[in-house]
């Protein structure tokens, strides 16, 4: 029997699954799914379509004291491009996320992984434990943790002396970006891991035995089944992770009040878009900069299932 | 061949036999120290946060500060009760209608998120009509617009709508979820065989009935997790409300502790809220725990599909 | 049976990645969205503020008349509702309907939304003194010229009444102020032997005497996010960063790399680098503790500074502090400075001006109100009725052990006080000085390089923003 574990994973077919019958379907009938659409087709054009197409339109537009409001173009998408604080800010983010995300993928993985693997009562409560984080509104988190790096208020000196090290300043600004990741993973990793650990879970325990009939051992049933088979999950979050992570602003905006020398005005490109509306009152050139951010979004998320259009099944 | 389909949503956690892990059977399976530790470290990292949280609900302010027990043990006296007491009498009370104001944006707009969720997720997995894809493709890319943008534009909307300071210009946003219409429909499209509509259609029920007597009952699992995950996300808004909301009295429980906490930091005039601020916290998180903990089984299992016998 | 199986797991694995997405971009855009929530979900809270003025309903306080013309009030004064309800009982043709909309920042993000939106702007709003100019030129406020602003002018001194007007105009009332004194704790100057310095020179010399002394104090503290602080410590070696006028409201003069400025950063940056002044953040629970805790000797306050102290937690039971004026940079000739203050403006979404300038006017124009400002909320008057009298100068302030500080110390520095004129883009320029300040802490660059490249940064944005900038 051979040793090598490859399991075929043929693409799905839905021939079998769905009868032609699109000649016999009635086209009227066929209308009747805008019925259900419908209410959610109306709150969406008009909060988010409507919204959007008025944004779009003030960054085409400018409002300085001189002139009034006039229009301008794409003249604030060139500024923006353009901007070294938006710059530095996408720099920032494109960081992060190249950081982050496998960081915590690599962490969720291996946490769902071993969940998997154990079902003592240990392993259910930490399950939960890993998992209510989420349950924690994201400002009250990074309140939270505000607190924590505090050199005065938190626990880091008791913690960092229990190794005999001195406490680093957190949110300085050569730490503040590990201090971020840090809020982040806490955050964010038990979701990664229970939707991983859902998927594991979906997945035909048959195909461990025959995989343990030819002989393989707990690890490789984990790297050569379990990760090839959620692969199409893994990267769909993969990209929404990216994202989300390119629109990276709570977290620091909630943190600058503590650490305002390390996390600036335009720290990452939605924190600057906020600053300039609210701070600046340049609301124009922020609309300009929050659709610039998008534009980075796509094409980040685009690059980003390109590569990995054989492992996502989207191909 | 008549297909049989139940709406199984696996326990987890069950003794069913199929569902043996992977790891420790047959002979020679070591008790697993190593992911024990594992474990064991990954609790308390995520618990260290939530416990000083704990801890610090039970502390005054100069306890805060200056306690005896340092910032992760408690002190010699224990304020929890006098804290809590506060909490309804700061402002008249405040806080706990900051609460109830939570709850009512987290549920109506959770569950109307969910409403528009579950009959778009069908329309769009179940019929075919013209504009679908193009539709779809444009909620799912809505995904990539950053929210900054549209603030200032929502906020003239709801100004012209005269809904500005009501609670409908929080909840009627908040019944977007295109997440919500993604997930109700990739479910549906697999829990929902055609086979089982069509019988219906023969049998002479209109779509109207077929949807709430024979798809509605088989999504349940994802209607539940839709449901959590909107109200969750409504009970976490924070800076749509700051930019829009003036009257403290309408503010969600975020806001409202942000704001405390803004006050105290500034110390204006000595008024010092930072143990309402922690024990505030405390108690804004508990209902959410509660209801993950209350919904396990159905969360984690909508996340699994209905097997087809 | 074992392809069906497979193609079953594999499409179960479909179906689960897709709900994964979805829970995942869900959750993850209410990490980053702007609204906090599921990016997606809708901009939602965009609420309004206080509808068009009327507040429907709105008013934490009780009205008591409830017939007459309401007016909305947004201020976030502590002790403000026993003032608002003063002026409702004693007001029967107008009442205050008064909310809490946030304080600095918090309360600038909703007006200026409103602005924006034109609607949802209160009639009358608490603005503190440096933001005056940037809501004047977006036409927020309205000119009280008209309104009877005459009337009070007498009760307020001339420079404060100038930094509340621009180009001819009046657009609001002041009410609070704060002139700048210098707050020490005398046990560790006593234990260390230092005596109170009066000048710069010998606020240095104090430095170096704490720190020979073994103390484990500093003497201060020297925060790059200041902002208004640091303003008027520049402000107080003779700088005048900008020039600004109502009347040619498209002009700026931009001068922030002056003497002056780069007199007070040589001798600050001197302290930095002997490591005898700290450089924490301000306005941090860190900070703040430390303020209390005797990590600094000295806190150079303005003059709600001991509100401030005295409600800050972890203070050091035994400190025992005192009041002094602000070291000067020439004795013969002494330069006294303000930070921070606030006023009433009306503005021009208010439905009743006439109403709301009455409000803005009488709201903390009488003795009684201010008794409540100044007792229970710490504030320091600017309506000189009260500020003149001998109530407000023998008031003896327990926090200092009784001492008369406003007698001291106070009343000294707001008398002299001139008067500064900020810029229409105060928020930038801010940031930026903070910016350019912590820049040269971290030693990237020197102070001087620090002011200069400001200099050029603020210069840029106002010319972009379309100001003649001379």
């Amino acid at each position: 029997m051979s040793q090598s574990l490859t399991v075929d994973l043929p693409s799905v077919t839905r021939a079998g699954h769905r009868p032609k019958r699109h000649g016999s379907m009635d086209r009227s009938r066929q209308r009747f799914g805008w019925f259900f659409v419908a209410p959610f087709v109306i709150v969406f054009l008009t909060f988010l379509v409507a919204p959007l197409i008025y944004a779009f339109w003030m960054s085409l537009h400018l409002k300085t004291l001189a002139f009034g409001e006039r229009f301008v173009g794409f003249d604030n998408y060139l500024q923006a491009f353009r901007d070294p604080q938006f710059l530095q800010g996408v720099g920032f983010v494109v960081k992060f996320s190249l950081v982050l995300i496998p960081l915590q993928m690599l962490v969720s993985l291996t946490v769902a992984l071993v969940l998997d693997a154990l079902t003592d009562r240990l392993a259910k409560f930490a399950r939960l434990m890993i998992f209510v984080p989420y349950a924690v509104p994201v400002v009250i988190g990074a309140m939270m943790w505000g607190f924590l790096y505090s050199p005065r208020f938190g626990p880091m000196s008791e913690i960092f002396g229990v190794f005999g090290l001195d406490a680093p300043l957190m949110l300085s600004p050569g730490n503040v970006f590990a201090s971020l990741l840090n809020v982040v993973t806490w955050q964010w990793a038990g979701y990664y891991m229970i939707i991983i650990y859902a998927a594991l879970r979906g997945i035909d325990t048959s195909i461990y035995e025959a995989a343990r009939m030819d002989g393989a051992n707990s690890w490789q049933v984990a790297l050569r089944i379990k990760v090839p088979m959620i692969s199409s999950a893994l990267v769909l979050i993969l990209v929404f992770a990216l994202i989300g992570t390119l629109q990276f602003f709570t977290e620091p905006q909630i943190l600058r009040s503590v650490a305002a020398g390390s996390i600036d005005a335009a720290f990452t490109p939605n924190i600057y878009a906020y600053t300039l509306a609210f701070s600046y009152s340049q609301f124009n050139y922020a609309s300009a900069i929050s659709f610039a951010l998008g534009v980075v979004v796509f094409a980040g998320s685009y690059a980003f299932l390109f590569l990995t259009r054989k492992k996502s099944g989207l191909s | 061949m008549a297909l049989n389909v139940s709406e199984v949503t696996p326990d987890l956690d069950g003794p069913a036999a199929r569902r043996k892990p992977a790891g420790s059977r047959g002979p020679g399976a070591r008790r697993p120290i190593g992911a024990h530790v594992f474990l064991i470290l990954l609790i308390l990292y995520f618990a260290l946060p939530l416990w000083w949280l704990v801890v610090g609900s039970t502390k005054d302010i100069s306890g805060l500060f200056t306690g005896t027990g340092g910032p992760l043990w408690f002190d010699n006296e224990f304020h929890l009760v006098d804290n809590i007491r506060q909490l309804f009498t700061q402002n008249g009370g405040l806080y706990w209608r900051w609460l109830g104001n939570s709850f009512l944006y987290a549920f109506s707009g959770g569950i109307g998120a969910t409403v528009f969720s579950i009959l778009a997720g069908y329309g769009f997995a179940k019929y075919r009509f013209r504009g679908r894809n193009l539709l779809f493709s444009a909620v799912l890319g809505s995904v990539m617009v950053p929210m900054t943008a549209l603030v200032i534009p929502t906020f003239v909307l709801l100004a012209q709508m005269g809904l500005t300071n009501t609670i409908w210009a929080v909840i009627l946003p908040s019944l977007l979820s295109p997440f919500g219409v993604y997930l109700m429909r990739v479910y549906t499209q697999d829990a929902v065989p055609d086979e089982l509509l069509d019988a219906a259609r023969v049998d002479g029920a209109g779509d109207l009935r077929t949807f709430f007597s024979v798809a509605l009952p088989l999504l349940r699992p994802a209607i539940v997790t839709v449901l959590l995950l909107s109200t969750v996300a409504t009970w976490n808004n924070y800076f749509l409300p700051l930019a829009v909301l003036s009257d403290t009295k309408l503010l969600p429980v975020t806001v409202g502790l942000g704001a405390w906490q803004a006050q105290s930091q500034s110390g204006a005039a000595g008024t010092q809220l930072w143990n309402l601020v922690v024990t505030g916290a405390l108690i804004s998180i508990i209902p959410l725990i509660i209801s993950f903990l209350a919904l396990q089984k159905y969360w984690q299992g909508g996340l699994s599909l209905g097997s087809l016998k | 049976m074992r392809s069906i199986r497979r193609s079953r797991g594999h499409r179960r694995g479909w179906v689960a990645a897709g709900i994964s997405a979805a829970m995942v971009v869900t959750a993850l855009t209410a990490c980053s969205g702007g609204g906090g929530t599921d990016g997606t979900e809708g901009t939602d809270g965009t609420e309004g503020g206080g509808t068009e003025g009327g507040g429907s309903g709105g008013c934490t306080n009780q009205i008591k008349v409830p017939d007459a013309e309401q007016v909305t009030v947004w201020a976030w004064y502590p002790a403000f509702e026993e003032v608002v309800d003063l002026f409702n009982s004693t007001h029967d043709e107008v009442q205050v309907c008064w909310s809490n909309a946030g304080q600095g920042n918090d309360e600038y993000t909703k007006f200026s939304t409103a602005i924006e939106a034109n609607s949802g702007a209160p009639d009358v709003i608490m603005l503190e003194t440096e933001v005056l100019p940037s809501f004047i030129i977006r036409d927020a406020l309205v000119d009280l010229t008209a309104f009877g602003a005459a009337d009070v002018a007498g009760s307020y001194s001339p420079g404060v009444w100038e930094d509340h007007s621009n180009g001819g105009g009046v657009y609001a009332i002041p009410v609070d102020g704060g002139p700048m004194g210098m707050l020490y704790r005398q046990d560790i100057f006593d234990e260390a032997g230092i005596a109170v310095p009066t000048t710069w020179d010998e606020f240095a010399v104090a430095a170096q005497q704490l720190r020979d002394s073994g103390s484990s104090a500093m003497l201060t503290d020297f925060p790059t996010n200041g902002r208004a602080y640091i303003q008027a410590l520049f402000d107080q070696a003779g700088s005048t960063p900008y020039v600004f006028d109502g009347d040619n409201p498209t002009e700026v003069s931009i001068e922030l790399n002056d003497d002056g400025t780069k007199e007070v950063l040589a001798y600050w940056f001197d302290l930095i680098d002997k490591g005898l002044v700290g450089t924490d953040d301000a306005f941090t629970t860190d900070y703040n503790t430390k303020l209390v805790d005797g990590s600094y000797a000295v806190y150079l306050a303005a003059a709600w500074g001991p509100g401030y102290l005295s409600g800050l937690a972890g203070a050091d039971e035994t400190a025992v502090w005192r009041a002094a004026p602000l070291p000067q940079w020439d004795a013969t000739n002494p330069v006294q400075v303000n930070w921070g203050g606030s006023a009433f403006g009306v503005t021009s979404q208010a439905k009743n001006p006439e109403a709301a300038a009455l409000v803005a006017k009488e709201i903390f124009g009488t003795e009684d109100a201010w008794k409540i400002g100044i007792e229970q909320g710490a504030l320091f008057p600017l309506w000189l009725p009260i500020l003149e009298s001998d109530y407000f100068r023998d008031l003896e302030y327990p926090f200092f052990d009784g001492q008369k500080i406003n007698q001291d110390v106070f009343m000294e520095a707001s008398a002299g006080y001139e008067g500064f004129t900020f810029s229409p883009f105060q928020n930038f320029a801010y940031d930026k000085v903070t910016e350019q300040l912590f820049s040269a802490v971290q030693g990237e660059k020197s102070p001087e390089q620090a002011a200069d490249d400001l200099q050029q940064q603020v210069v840029d944005y106002a010319t972009s923003q379309g100001f003649t900038v001379n």
